[in-house]
C-alpha cells in the first residue's frame, strides 16, 4: 500500500467501507509502519470530536405539521393553529403517563439500569468519553491492569463499522466497572463490563428511556449493559458482534 | 393525495424529516432558510413520490435527501449565503444557539464551537459529504447517489474534509 492513498484508504476502513481482503491489507501495515498508527489514532480523536462536538437538529414541530398538512391538501392555517395547543395537551398526557408506568415498574434492576443510563450521559460531557483514548484492543485491555481487579474481554469492530474509541473506569451499582467505548457514525455506544458473579445481574432486558436504548446480559463470566442513543436495530447488531467475538 | 399513499408517505418520508432539517441547516446555515428549503423539498418529494420505489439501492433517506439538497442548491438564498462563506455572521450564529435542545447547550464547550464552526466553513461539496457520512450515516454509496459524483470522488472528499477539520483543531 501507497502512503499517498493510505489517508483515503484508512477512511473508508474506519467508515467499514473497505472490502474485506484491502482491510486486511490495510492492517498488516498498520501493525508495522507507527506513522500511519499514530495517523489512524489522529483519525479517532477527530471521530470521538465529532461524535460529541457536532449537534444534529430535530426538524421543528411546525414544518412537520405544514408538511403533513400539505400532503392531506389541508389548508395549512387551519392546522397549525388548531395544532399546537393539541399538541401540548398530548405531549403533557404522555410525560404524565410515562412518570406513572415508570413509578410503577421500579425494582433493583431499574435502580441498576439507571445507574448506567446516568454514567452513559455523563460520559457524552466533554472530556468525559474515555480515560485510554486507542482504537488498539492490545492497549485499551492492559489499561484496565491494576486498575480494576479484573480483565474485560476487549475487541475492535472497526471492520464492521464500529470502531473501538477507547475505555475507561466508571462507578456502577457502587463498584468499578470496565467501560468501552465504541463509535457508530455520530453515535457514542458505552459498553459496560463486570463480572457475572458480583451483583444482581438478572436475564437479558431491553429498555429504552429518554431516547437511550439499553440491552443487559449475562455470560457465563461478565454482565454486559450496552447503551447508547443508536437506532435499536443496529444497537442490537451490535450487541450480537459483542457475543459473538 | 388518496388515503393508501398518503400514509406510504407518511410511513416512508417523514421518519427522516430531522434528517432532512440537519442537512439543511449545515447547507444554509440558517434555521429559517432550512425550514423553507426543507418543506420545499417535501412538497417536491410528494409530488414524485409516485415514482419512487424504495428498495435497497436507493433508501428513502437518500432520497429524500437527494431532494433536499437539489432544492438547497438551487435556491437563491443558497447563493447569497455561500457567498459569505467564510465570514462569520453575528445573527447567523446566535441564531443556531438559539433553539439548541437544552442537554445540548449543556454539552456546549470552546472545543465544540471550534468544530461546528470549522464545520461551517468547510467549502459546500467538502461540508456536505461530513454531514452526510458522520450525522446522516449514508453509505459511500448513497452518498454517491445524493451528490451525483462517483464512489471514489466521496471517498476523497471525505479524507480531505476530514484532514481539513483535524487542521481546525490543532
Amino acid at each position: 500500500m501507497t502512503h499517498p492513498n493510505f489517508e483515503a484508504q484508512l477512511d473508508a476502513y474506519l467508515d467499514g467501507e473497505l472490502a474485506a481482503g484491502d482491510a486486511r491489507e490495510l492492517e498488516a501495515h498498520l501493525a508495522q509502519c507507527p506513522a500511519c498508527t499514530r495517523f489512524r489514532d489522529r483519525r479517532l480523536a477527530l471521530r470521538a470530536a465529532i461524535v460529541t462536538g457536532v449537534q444534529t437538529f430535530q426538524a421543528p414541530a411546525a414544518l412537520r405539521e405544514r408538511v403533513r398538512a400539505a400532503a392531506r391538501g389541508t389548508p395549512r392555517f387551519t392546522v397549525r393553529s388548531l395544532w399546537r395547543p393539541l399538541a401540548l395537551a398530548a405531549s403533557l398526557a404522555v410525560v404524565a403517563l410515562g412518570s406513572w408506568t415508570l413509578a410503577l415498574q421500579r425494582a433493583a434492576g431499574e435502580a441498576l439500569a439507571d445507574d448506567v443510563l446516568t454514567s452513559h450521559i455523563r460520559s457524552l460531557m466533554p472530556g468525559h468519553l474515555t480515560d485510554v483514548l486507542s482504537s488498539d484492543q492490545h492497549t485499551v485491555k492492559p489499561w484496565f491492569n491494576g486498575r480494576l481487579d479484573f480483565s474485560p474481554p476487549v475487541y475492535d469492530f472497526a471492520g464492521r463499522g464500529y470502531p473501538l474509541l477507547g475505555g475507561r473506569i466508571d462507578y456502577v451499582g457502587g463498584r468499578p466497572v470496565a467501560t468501552l467505548v465504541y463509535a457508530r457514525r455520530q453515535h457514542v455506544i458505552n459498553v459496560f463490563i463486570w463480572p457475572a458473579t458480583r451483583g444482581p445481574n438478572g436475564g437479558p432486558s431491553m429498555r429504552t428511556l429518554q431516547g437511550y436504548h439499553e440491552l443487559h446480559w449475562t455470560t457465563g463470566d461478565y454482565t454486559y449493559w450496552v447503551v447508547s442513543d443508536l437506532g435499536l436495530a443496529e444497537l442490537q447488531d451490535f450487541a450480537q458482534l459483542l457475543r459473538q467475538a | 393525495m388518496e388515503s393508501s399513499a398518503l400514509a406510504r408517505f407518511e410511513a416512508i418520508v417523514l421518519p427522516h424529516l430531522d434528517a432532512a432539517y440537519t442537512l439543511a441547516r449545515y447547507l444554509t446555515r440558517n434555521a429559517h432558510d432550512a425550514e423553507d428549503i426543507v418543506q420545499d423539498a417535501c412538497l417536491r418529494a410528494l409530488k414524485y413520490f409516485d415514482g419512487f420505489r424504495g428498495d435497497e439501492r436507493t433508501s428513502a433517506r437518500a432520497w429524500l435527501l437527494t431532494i433536499v439538497r437539489n432544492t438547497a442548491y438551487t435556491s437563491r438564498r443558497h447563493h447569497r449565503e455561500e457567498k459569505g462563506a467564510t465570514e462569520f455572521d453575528e445573527t447567523q450564529h446566535s441564531d443556531a444557539v438559539a433553539d439548541e435542545h437544552p442537554e445540548a447547550a449543556l454539552l456546549r464547550t470552546d472545543a465544540r464551537e471550534l468544530l461546528g464552526r470549522a464545520l461551517e466553513r468547510l467549502a459546500p461539496e467538502f461540508r456536505e459529504v461530513i454531514v452526510l457520512r458522520e450525522l446522516e450515516g449514508l453509505s459511500y454509496k448513497e452518498i454517491s447517489d445524493v451528490t451525483g459524483v462517483p464512489i471514489g470522488t466521496v471517498m476523497s472528499r471525505l479524507s480531505r474534509a476530514r484532514a481539513r477539520l483535524q487542521e481546525a483543531l490543532s
